[in-house]
């Protein structure tokens, strides 16, 4: 290590705010987005006229971040970011507004991500257009066109590698369900043993219903300032450590030869060296979960356990409530709800806060919390948070 | 019930690999300096930095990288059951296509590192006409 990394603890998530979650919001995206800006605010006590900087991800499913801003009514607009992409980008989105709180563009930035992802636009497949990647020409043809299809054929090649079973991926749906219960906020709240989830009906071999993440309607909003505002304002602040993307080649894109590994095993290194931390220093990890074996995999690239041995991590109940590292403390996408990963982030903040009551990590003090892991957008990305002392 | 399969939606770069398929012949766009061979078609040569390239042809030879079973049709879209392969190319490592199995619908006769070989897939499109064609990949005997 060498010295104090120019980023490090700069900056602070001042502020979070969820909308209700649901299968049918009934308004736009503008105003699920609205909402849980305005919660964050309230949280952090801050007002409307504080922002100066707007932020999200999307993938042509919602409002612009130009049209929020002028919602707010921010006449000048200092840092304004629409980041193309899936739940990859998530952690970036944020990592790009605290970089720019650092640099001094902007002072008070929020980031979002809000979606109709149940009554509009559907991942799993009706009222979406193509996504806007070249690589989707070569997949239609064959009716290989959503997300669960794509995460399979990764899922698979990484099962065979490594002898994983489906008994692995349901303890990991099964662990979450856990964390749940506990969550008055999750959309699944009915306690998940491995016949229910090996009698869910098969969606996408090797997939089953459980190993697929939600669809739901909300927002998340998260406030990032200065971390010397930050401590002026209403909650303990939780300090942006490190922010790092990396990786790039998809599943179909010349240069991926190894379909068991993800761009996060490229970030990880950077990552964890600017926080000047390791993986023993993680508390608990909100890992981006779209379909089960995302989250043994990235158990792996991260750091946590050897390749191939997430699953064996996972069974010794180090990931579930009271293990040596907790992860998707909230139910994560498959059983709180799906807010492509800014829902991470604000369980993330909860559990920092020390505010996620029966499910709380107890002295949780760092908190890792990654995007998709690239598939198929290619990159991923991660932030690492901790607790302000 | 018969679902069609969808027609490709070619871009600039890539109607003339789509137009070989068509006439069932199997190429793959190749660096002229170092001799990589890149998928999909693009301009530059990501090996190198070249900007020379042509079309070449493949062996048609591959292995089973992985694959997939529909078993949920996703509003109709599909026909179930259906395996769709992903298949790493004999010519480089890094070379994984996407395409149909002309072997069992359930995927019952796929394993991981099968050998096989491409074949094409006539398709119709709205109006009839043939001129389309997609890749459909079967078992490599000897």
């Amino acid at each position: 290590m060498s010295g104090t990394h120019p980023f490090r603890d700069r900056t602070a998530i001042a502020g979070i705010g969820r909308t209700d979650y649901s299968k049918n919001s009934g308004v736009s995206t503008l105003t699920l987005a609205l909402r849980a800006i305005r919660a964050a605010l309230d949280d952090a006590g801050l007002a409307t006229s504080d922002v100066d900087g707007v932020a999200c991800h999307r993938v042509g499913d919602s409002v612009q971040a130009t049209i929020v801003a002028q919602s707010l009514g921010i006449k000048d607009v200092r840092f304004h970011l629409d980041l193309f992409g899936g739940g990859s980008q998530s952690a970036w989105t944020v990592g790009l507004a605290a970089q720019a709180v650092a640099a001094g563009v902007a002072d008070c930035i929020v980031c979002w991500r809000s979606i109709n992802a149940r009554s509009g636009f559907r991942m799993g497949g009706t009222g979406r257009a193509a996504p806007d990647s070249i690589e989707f020409q070569y997949q239609s043809p064959y009716w290989f066109a959503t997300p669960p299809q794509q995460f399979a054929m990764y899922g698979r090649a990484y099962m065979d590698k490594y002898g994983v079973t489906s008994e692995d991926l349901g303890r990991v749906a099964i662990s979450q369900r856990e964390f749940a219960t506990l969550n008055p906020r999750a959309m699944m709240q009915a306690p998940l043993s491995m016949d229910d989830y090996l009698e869910s009906r098969m969606i996408v071999e090797p997939f089953r219903l459980f190993d697929c993440c939600l669809e739901t309607d909300a927002a998340v909003a998260v406030v990032i300032t200065s971390t010397e505002r930050a401590r002026t304002l209403r909650q303990r602040p939780v300090l942006v450590s490190s922010a790092a993307c990396g990786g790039g080649h998809t599943l179909y894109s010349n240069g991926r030869e190894d379909l068991s590994t993800s761009g996060a095993a490229q970030l990880a290194p950077r990552l964890f060296d600017a926080a000047e931390m390791s993986p023993s220093d993680i508390d608990v990890a909100e890992l981006y979960d779209a379909f089960t074996p995302l989250v043994l995999l990235q158990l792996e690239d991260y750091g946590f356990a050897a390749k191939g041995e997430g699953a064996a991590l996972v069974a010794a109940g180090s990931t579930s409530l009271g293990g040596s590292l907790p992860v998707n403390t909230h139910g994560g996408h498959l059983s709180e709800g799906y807010v492509h990963g800014l829902n991470h982030l604000a369980e993330a903040v909860d559990q920092l806060r020390g505010d996620a009551g029966p499910r709380q990590t107890v002295g949780a003090e760092v908190a890792l919390v990654t995007g998709q892991p690239g598939y198929v957008a290619g990159t991923s990305s991660a932030l690492i948070l901790r607790a302000d002392k | 019930m018969n679902i069609k399969r969808p027609i490709p939606i070619t871009d600039l770069d890539s109607v003339d690999w789509w137009s070989a398929v068509s006439r069932h012949e199997f190429v793959c766009a190749r660096c002229s300096d170092c001799n990589v061979w890149r998928w999909p078609a693009r301009a530059i040569c990501g090996a190198c930095g070249s900007m020379t390239w042509e079309w070449q042809e493949l062996t048609g030879n591959g292995t089973i990288a992985s694959w997939i079973v529909n078993r949920h049709g996703f509003g109709g879209a599909f026909p179930l059951p259906s395996t769709v392969v992903l298949v790493r190319l004999a010519e480089q490592d890094d070379l994984l296509l996407p395409g149909g199995w002309a072997g069992s619908a359930d995927g019952v006769d796929l394993s991981v590192g099968l050998s096989v070989v491409v074949g094409f897939e006539d398709i119709e499109s709205e109006t009839g006409d043939s001129d389309h064609a997609v890749l459909s990949w079967g078992p490599r005997h000897g």
